[in-house]
């Protein structure tokens, strides 16, 4: 990507006449400056960057608790980032759903998942606040009309089936009733606006932005600045920067272009890098995540994520080299990935590993019929058939699966000490769907340090920055070392919500 | 779906031959707007068209209807589909001088038979 890459796009000025040169290099110049004397354009209320679930969900509650004039700034010509694309799987304790389903859970039972996996350093105060407020963030889509599942789900890390998950298995069950909510509301929403630094008071206090206005993703063109003043302060929801290579690389070199990104393209962290320059506290960026779910065989998350996401509890994942289980299906993120990346052949080359599931299970998930049909999923009706498909051998891959089926019978997994709970009756028997899976940067844990308040700490004071308020993926050290699935979403809303409140209090 | 501001802009418009001559038109576009450039680059001919140009002529609820599929793959229809409903720029995937893979090819092998890539 072209305004990523600073070396290419130094070359490519540089090639340039210098009139053009001029006006391509200012963005990469633009930064945070003193408000003093400059001429504001335009002024508004409340002033969010970024309509993902962060953002949509500010704007419904600033406007809920009586703003009048809420603005929220898009850079891509289309709403939603992330979220958009999401898988739609949406972690809360003590819902309505668990009650029905006799599920036993508790804020203290989800927050000891969430530290688990955290491995030491994810922020308590927060993922409390995050699981506390969870069931209210669940609310506000359920009253702009999100619809979920009839069922819960147990994901990987998490102790209890607490996954409510939307009809269309996507965050767009989200986004968009919550984008016609904003609308119906009031809230204004400005696609092609890239925010590109902060106007920052005498007593460093954020009073507005410099937003550049129609704004063409990845292509060249000036498009024009503005200075908008922000009465009541801003709203960060920028999301994360796991499409900038560069950035991520400078985190983990092993993060190259080559490996995958299931991101949408607008996650490339000038926001965040803006508040690093204004002061605020960058907290864990090296810990980038893969998803253990995805497949080599489709571009981003696809269709395959999810439906594995679903089929994991009552399937088993195989390393073709040597027909046996290498991992704990349902272990957190990190354990997974790591475990994939080592499924390699004799060679040291990659070897994506399959996950082998009994059709007679898969099928209830929507996308089994859709990963067979675009061929990114395959049907078999026997093992020796799937075998010489992904060339696994036949012997050991036979006893595995027998072996597995009496840890099903057993409820108990010596092999891995998988939780058994969800592959109740559920035995690997033929037809069987099978996926490969490979791991693609996912989710960005690190960011910029914020309170409980959802205000941005500055580095130096350790006090919040006045007027700054930051929501979502962008912020970083709630989840520690590995976030659980579905719990971004509950993170991402409450945190908007709570900047919202923050910020009409202030 | 051809209006009457496009016909209007054709036949009163300024030429702009000269910044014509080297880019492509699609033929039935030329058929319309001829070398009208301005017709489409409503936000000056340097820049590109804004989200709304290509809206003085198409329809996007015609579209939709256009490129509806079944049921089964009804969220898969470009111009109302799951992630963005109809709202997605026509610039996201169309490009008039230009070819273009669709948005949805970043994470979906969808085939799109009749989209010029
Ligand atoms: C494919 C996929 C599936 C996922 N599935 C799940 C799931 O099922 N459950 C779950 O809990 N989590 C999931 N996650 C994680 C979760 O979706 C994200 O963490 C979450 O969407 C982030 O929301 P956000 O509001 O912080 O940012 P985003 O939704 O990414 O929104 C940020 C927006 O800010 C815009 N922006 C960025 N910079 C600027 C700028 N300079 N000026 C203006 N705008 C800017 C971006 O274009 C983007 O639209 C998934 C993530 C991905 C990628």
């Amino acid at each position: 990507m072209s305004n990523n890459n600073l070396l290419g796009r130094r070359n490519f000025i540089k090639g340039m006449g210098a009139a053009a040169g001029v006006a391509m290099a200012a963005p990469a110049l633009a930064i945070s400056e003193k408000a003093d004397g400059v001429k504001w354009d335009q002024q508004v209320e409340v002033l969010i960057i970024g309509s993902g679930f962060a953002g949509l969900a500010a704007a419904i509650e600033a406007t809920r608790k009586g703003a009048k004039d809420v603005h929220i700034y898009e850079k891509m010509s289309y709403f939603g980032g992330n979220s958009a694309i999401n898988g739609g799987l949406f972690a809360a304790p003590d819902t309505p759903m668990q009650k029905t389903e006799g599920v036993k859970d508790s804020v203290d039972t989800m927050v000891a998942d969430q530290l688990a996996a955290g491995r030491g350093i994810a922020d308590e105060a927060l993922l409390r606040h995050v699981a506390e407020h969870a069931v209210e963030a669940l609310q506000m889509t359920l009253d702009a009309g999100s619809e979920y599942h009839p069922y819960l789900q147990q994901l990987g890390g998490h102790s209890v089936a607490r996954t409510y998950q939307t009809t269309v298995s996507c965050g767009a069950g989200i986004t968009q009733p919550l984008l016609q909510e904003c609308r119906k509301l009031g809230v204004h929403t400005h696609n092609r606006a890239k925010f590109e630094g902060f106007l920052v008071g005498d007593k460093g206090e954020v009073v507005g932005v410099k937003m550049r206005q129609n704004y063409h993703f990845g292509e060249d063109q000036p498009g024009e600045v503005i200075n908008i003043r922000a009465k009541r302060g801003v709203i960060m929801a920028t999301g994360g920067f796991a499409q900038n290579v560069n950035l991520r690389m400078a985190q983990d070199p092993t993060l190259t272009a080559e490996v995958g990104c299931t991101n949408a393209p607008g996650a490339t962290g000038e926001g965040m890098y803006e508040m690093f320059r204004l002061g605020a506290i960058p907290v864990h960026l090296a810990h980038i995540q893969s998803g253990p779910w995805a497949s080599p065989d489709e571009g981003g998350f696809g269709y395959v994520s999810n439906y594995s996401i679903y089929n994991f509890p009552h399937s088993v994942a195989i390393d073709r080299l040597t027909g046996k289980r290498f991992m704990n299906e349902i272990a957190d993120r990190k354990t997974r990935a790591d475990a994939e990346l080592n499924c390699r052949d004799a060679q040291g080359n990659a070897l994506p590993p399959i996950l082998i599931t009994s059709y007679k299970d898969s099928k209830k998930h929507p996308n089994t019929k859709k990963v067979i049909k675009y061929n990114v999923g395959w049907k078999f009706d026997s093992v020796e058939a799937l075998a010489k498909h992904f060339d696994v051998p036949l012997a050991p891959l036979k006893a595995q699966i027998a072996e597995y089926n009496e840890y099903v019978k057993a409820q108990n997994d010596p092999q891995f000490g998988k939780n058994m709970t969800e592959a109740k009756d559920k035995y690997i028997e033929a037809p069987f769907t099978v996926v490969r899976l490979w791991p693609k940067v996912h989710y960005c844990q690190g960011g910029v340090q914020i309170n409980t308040n959802a205000e941005v700490k500055d580095s130096f004071t350790g006090q919040a920055i006045p007027g700054l308020y930051a929501a979502g993926e962008v912020c970083g050290g709630i989840h520690g070392v590995s976030r659980l699935g579905s719990c971004s979403i509950p993170e991402c809303m409450v945190m908007g919500m709570t900047a919202a409140r923050s910020m009409m209090k202030a | 779906m051809i209006n009457l501001k496009a016909v209007l802009a054709l036949t009163f418009g300024c030429f702009l031959s000269l910044s014509a001559q080297a880019v492509e038109i699609r033929d039935h576009h030329k058929e319309v707007i001829g070398k009208d450039c301005k017709t489409c680059h409503d936000n000056g001919i340097k820049q590109f068209p804004s989200d709304q140009a290509c809206l003085q002529c198409h329809d996007v609820d015609d579209l939709a209807e256009q490129t509806a599929r079944s049921e089964e793959d009804k969220w898969q229809n470009p111009h109302d589909n799951l992630h963005y409903g109809k709202e997605l720029p026509c610039q996201e995937c169309h490009s008039e001088h230009d070819t273009k893979k669709p948005l949805c090819s970043n994470c979906h092998t969808f085939k799109y038979d009749k989209h010029k890539e």
